[in-house]
């Protein structure tokens, strides 16, 4: 779950409720889902939340909840924009990174707090939204630092790259997103920005926390945040980079460059961020600007034009960004009712739909009373009607329901299988054995080479041992203790001897528990059943102590029980047999042999056996 | 006849003519006293012996009492000393008597009382005569006394006695005193010869069936002594909470479930909408399979409609996510990291088929994690997951359920606390008190299925879910520490064999 630093001053001066003190932010925090894990060392509270709400992962984030909590706020709000002045052109960009987005915020004073904060979000949305950086990456620069390109056909790029083959000026009747009733977009003109691919040794640039000129390869290889990111481009032909009339000033998403680094004294920023999906990172930007302006900035659009014959699918299309259209959705009074139980007025679902931040509107639909209610753009999480209902809920408080027990009738039971392992291990506990509880998770060692078993690879095609089939292996595991599913039990409670030589014996252990392996027949492909297995580890241990406990369950769920000679590496030449109930082999039984004795440094005889539950059905 | 040997003992010991007191008998007949009197009342309910009762008076010194015998009586004492300080002429004040006679603590009052009861002189005004005429030597109480202590008790004058008891000197004990007597059947059973049984150490088959047990005595064990360690077999602690909750919840009427561990990621995290791109599901939090690596089929409409609930969302305002699905993704095998995916295969009438509301199903199954091993952590531990499905549930019945669930294991004042899953909406973190602790601690993660999740798996009324940690139960309730001590291959066999049983 996302964790945010947050300075109590800062929610107070941003809440403008200057007489909360600590404990009772703390309190406030704690309704809307905020959780108070500590304090920083700056004194700041660190609050941890379900990653649902992004839009609380800035200070001014949370401090907008905060005002609606309070009902300080109610409604929906969506901020005023200016004009674009500034154009992100799209030519020629990687395929795999089609998209970009981006704003200007002029006027910010970036001083106390305000820089961390935008240093915070950036971090936090990268590793939700954006996925790492891999889905969307923001890149935030001092706007004054940027010289754009004049907005004809030109190739003043010092790259010597073409960015213009074969491309006019953009049209401005061609189709573009934007907000709703928006004047036309500006005539050509003002400055413009290239987002675009270079190959990984073709430019150089200053990046962050480097005073070297370096290529976006030399970054991916030597720099550290370039070690960190690189791999999300290591595979493109070209890389993502973005120029102004300088040149390069950005390599998205591993970098920015210094030449634009944000510091406290900068007032107005560019922000773009590239990614793999429009929406995502048209409203992580949506986020990132409505933090800015709850801090003083003003937002002014940009262009984002793109190419007619680029990738993505707004080839050809201009986009006027930041993009705060908001969203409806419509529920119906009856769901609403129905889904918190309780009968609610119109007035009261208005109400509590304002006092989370959104606007309801009282429609009449064929399905009866609905409401409209409309989302503002930051609420990447409301995504069906019912995630509405939900804040409604919340507004609501739903602790504040009476608990009722749902008048609903059904007959409930157990199925056969753990009906018929409790019975087993009823039986087993009756004969003195202890139950154990085992992981099914195991490796290789364990499984096969201490019990002296053959790995699947290196027997004997025709032979097949109790234990020996080919596992479940698992992907890149953590530890090496933990590599395969096991395809006996037996390892476990020989694990358990070992691990217990200092406690009484006899130690008769017994578990029944799942086991699996390869198997091309099942659609999982993979065999899995439960076995029943038993050890006596006691000073006179024998074969017939072994066979005799096999009989008494045999009898019990009325088996007939055969105990043919076998060999079995695990077990004593002429001390080993098949277990075969009703005619059909279902284990092994015998006493195990010394090599694995010694193996678990065990200094006593262990007569044991292992079968399929299922042979007990 | 054979009689057991304690019994023959304590027939030749009697007297047909006298009651012969039991103590004697035993004396002879060399028994403990109480083995005599249980053989006398066998014999006496055979008709060969009569028992009588009757009382004795017994005394016996204290601790005082025996003291004094073998040095004086403190009053003598004080006597002695106040002729020597001269108060036999003149008064002499206390303290220069009580100086001389050595007298030290509550001696010095008890002899003081006795000295004036006893006309040995006057304490008067803190000065003491001696009567010249006292003869303490002849002290009626010491004589008693040392009759009491040399057992001639025929010489104790009767008020000298009552006077040491009063003093706490004697402890008088009032014993219940049998004595025997041969009854005529038993004087002829003697001459007709009685003969010992042997002793006998363990109970035969052969003395059984013989019926020689009537006539054999059994030696007697030290009954309080340990016996032997035993092993016995016990249900893993994990198990009986587990059967604990399984019988919980069929008796609210809720049918288990089964289904894979290793499962298809479609079934695991496609249809419980979790977005593909989802942290969650990369293989640092989940087991995915090397081998084997791909599920043989999926049911193919199913997959068509999850897509779309992922792509395009449900309903003419579901948005669904922005995120890449492909179906290469959804058929990878993992081992589950929630049985919700026994939950999908229900639902989606996959397990058995179409289900019409109402059901409840549960089940207390495995799940993997890939997390790092500590004592609350586990790579794989049992989930408790259940659910009901009916018409229009609303949030009060999601919390009235879990409510009642778990008030059966002591958890009581639950709270619910809004939440988010992928999953589930609305969604609530269950949070109880700790019955031991009184700490409100988490106990589950509920909520009521989207849309995205019911629609494409063909269920069209309301289904609330609720998951949980059998292992976290149990921590509560048996307030363990270390997991690891109870589940798996580091357990302690000590810690399995000595906790107590709850019920």
């Amino acid at each position: 779950m996302p964790v945010v630093d947050v300075d109590p001053d800062e929610l107070r001066y941003l809440t403008g409720r200057d007489e909360k003190d600590d404990d009772e932010l703390r309190s406030d925090l704690f309704d809307l889902g905020l959780e108070f894990e500590g304090w920083t060392e700056d004194d700041e509270f660190q609050l941890e939340f379900a990653p649902d709400r992004l839009d609380r992962l800035s200070v001014e984030g949370i401090a907008r909840s905060l005002r609606y909590h309070y009902g300080d706020d109610r409604g929906v709000y969506v901020p005023n924009t200016n004009s674009a002045e500034w154009t992100i052109r799209v030519e020629d960009q990687p395929p795999e990174r089609p998209y970009v987005t981006g704003a200007v915020v002029r006027g910010l004073d970036m001083s106390d707090g305000a820089l961390e904060s935008l240093i915070q979000v950036q971090e936090k949305l990268h590793a939700t939204m954006g996925r790492k950086r891999a889905k969307g990456a923001i890149g935030v620069h001092d706007l004054t630092m940027l010289k754009g390109t004049d907005l004809r056909p030109s190739d003043t790029q010092s790259s010597g790259l073409d960015l213009s083959a074969g491309q006019g000026p953009t049209d401005a009747e061609e189709p573009r997103d934007g907000m709703a009733g928006d004047a036309s977009v500006e005539p050509v003109g003002g400055n413009a920005i290239t987002y675009t691919g270079v190959a990984p040794d073709e430019d150089t640039f200053v990046p962050l926390d480097s005073d070297a000129e370096m290529t976006p390869g030399e970054v991916i290889g030597s720099h550290d945040t370039g070690q960190t990111y690189g791999d999300l481009v290591a595979d493109f032909d070209r890389v993502p980079a973005i120029y102004d009339a300088i040149g390069l000033f950005s390599f998205p998403p591993v970098i920015n460059g210094r030449r634009t680094e944000v510091s406290e004294d900068s007032r107005d920023l560019l922000i773009e961020m590239t990614g793999t999906d429009q929406w995502t990172i048209d409203h992580m930007c949506s986020i990132v600007c409505y933090a800015l302006e709850a801090r003083g900035g003003t937002i002014e659009r940009v262009n984002v034009e793109y190419a007619d014959d680029g990738p993505g699918e707004y080839a050809g299309r201009t986009l006027e960004r930041p993009d705060f259209e908001t969203r409806t959705k419509t529920v119906t009074q009856d769901r609403i009712e129905s889904l918190l139980g309780v009968e609610l007025e119109p007035e009261e679902i208005i109400d509590y739909a304002e006092r989370a931040g959104l606007d309801a509107t009282r429609v009449v639909t064929d399905g009866g009373v609905a409401f409209e209610v409309e989302i503002p753009p930051y609420r990447v999480d409301i995504i069906h009607p019912l995630d509405v209902v939900d804040d409604i809920g919340r507004a609501l408080g739903f602790n504040s329901l009476e608990p009722t027990y749902p008048d609903v009738s059904t007959v409930g039971g157990r199925n056969d299988r753990s009906v018929l392992e409790d019975a087993v291990r009823d039986t087993l506990v009756g004969l003195g054995f202890e139950d154990l509880l085992n992981f099914h998770m195991t490796n290789e060692v364990e499984n096969f080479d201490r019990m002296n078993l053959p790995r699947p690879g290196d027997a004997d095609a025709d032979d097949s041992p109790v234990g020996l089939a080919d596992p479940v292996t698992i992907q890149e595991p953590y530890s090496e203790d933990y590599t395969v599913v096991r395809t006996w039990a037996l390892p476990s409670l020989m694990m358990v001897l070992e691990n217990n030589t200092h406690r009484r014996y006899p130690q008769d252990l017994a578990e029944i528990g799942l086991v699996a392996g390869l198997d091309d027949g099942r659609n999982t492909g993979v065999s899995e059943y439960r076995t029943v297995a038993g050890a006596l580890a006691r000073t006179d241990a024998s074969y017939e102590d072994a066979k005799a406990r096999l009989q008494a369950i045999a009898e019990a769920f009325g088996k007939d029980l055969a105990t043919p000679a076998t060999d079995h590496p695990s077990f004593i030449g002429g001390r080993a047999a098949d277990i075969m109930l009703d005619g059909e082999t279902v284990g092994v039984v015998g006493e195990v042999h010394p090599t694995v004795l010694v193996e678990h440094d065990l200094e006593l005889p262990v007569a044991a056996f292992e079968f399929r539950l299922d042979a007990l059905e | 006849m054979q009689r057991p040997q304690t019994q023959v003992a304590v027939l030749k010991a009697a007297d047909a003519d006298d009651p012969t007191r039991i103590d004697e008998v035993a004396e002879a007949a060399d028994l403990k006293p109480e083995t005599a009197t249980r053989a006398a009342f066998e014999l006496e309910d055979d008709g060969l012996l009569a028992v009588t009762e009757g009382t004795l008076e017994r005394y016996e010194l204290t601790d005082e009492g025996t003291q004094y015998v073998f040095e004086s009586l403190p009053e003598q004492d004080l006597y002695q000393a106040a002729v020597e300080a001269g108060a036999d002429g003149e008064p002499v004040p206390m303290g220069q008597v009580i100086g001389v006679s050595g007298l030290e603590g509550g001696a010095v009052d008890i002899a003081l009382a006795n000295y004036a009861r006893k006309g040995y002189g006057v304490v008067d005004s803190g000065e003491i005569t001696a009567d010249p005429g006292a003869k303490p030597g002849q002290d009626a109480e010491m004589d008693a006394l040392e009759a009491v202590a040399d057992d001639r008790l025929d010489e104790a004058d009767d008020d000298a006695l009552s006077q040491l008891e009063r003093r706490g000197l004697l402890d008088v004990r009032t014993e219940t005193l049998r004595s025997v007597r041969l009854t005529d059947e038993g004087i002829n059973a003697l001459m007709a010869g009685v003969e010992a049984a042997e002793t006998v150490g363990q109970l035969t088959a052969e003395l059984l069936t013989s019926g020689e047990w009537a006539d054999v005595e059994f030696t007697e064990y030290n009954v309080e002594a340990d016996a032997e360690d035993v092993s016995h077999g016990t249900e893993h602690i994990l198990r009986q909470t587990a059967n604990r909750v399984k019988d919980t919840l069929v008796g609210m009427g809720f049918q288990e479930m089964e289904g894979p561990h290793v499962d298809a990621q479609f079934w695991i995290n496609d249809c419980l909408f979790m977005p593909q791109d989802h942290p969650a599901r990369t293989h640092w939090d989940q087991f995915a399979l090397e081998q084997p690596d791909e599920i043989g089929d999926l049911p193919e409409d199913l997959v068509s409609r999850v897509r779309s609930a992922h792509k395009e969302g449900v309903g003419p305002d579901g948005e669904g996510y922005r995120s890449p699905w492909a179906e290469d993704v959804a058929r990878g095998l993992d081992l589950r990291g929630h049985t919700t995916s026994l939950s999908m295969r229900y639902l989606s009438g996959h397990e058995t088929g179409e289900l019409e509301p109402p059901k409840r199903f549960f089940s207390v199954e495995k799940v993997y994690r890939n997390d790092t091993l500590d004592p609350t952590h586990l790579l794989e531990f049992f989930q408790i997951e259940g659910w009901v499905m009916a018409e229009d549930l609303s949030v009060r019945d999601l919390m009235g359920t879990f409510t009642e669930f778990y008030e059966q294991f002591g958890i009581t004042d639950l709270e619910f606390k809004p939440h988010y899953n992928p999953y589930t909406e609305p969604s609530f973190e269950l949070f109880g008190t700790h019955p031991e602790t009184g700490e409100v601690v988490e106990v589950g993660n509920s909520g009521i299925f989207r849309e995205e999740v019911l629609s494409p798996l063909g269920v069209d009324c309301d289904v609330m879910a609720w998951g949980l940690s059998l292992e976290r139960l149990l921590m509560l309730m048996y307030g363990f520490e270390d997991i690891r001590d109870v589940h798996g291959t580091l357990c302690d066999l000590e810690l399995l064999r000595t906790t107590e049983v709850l019920h």
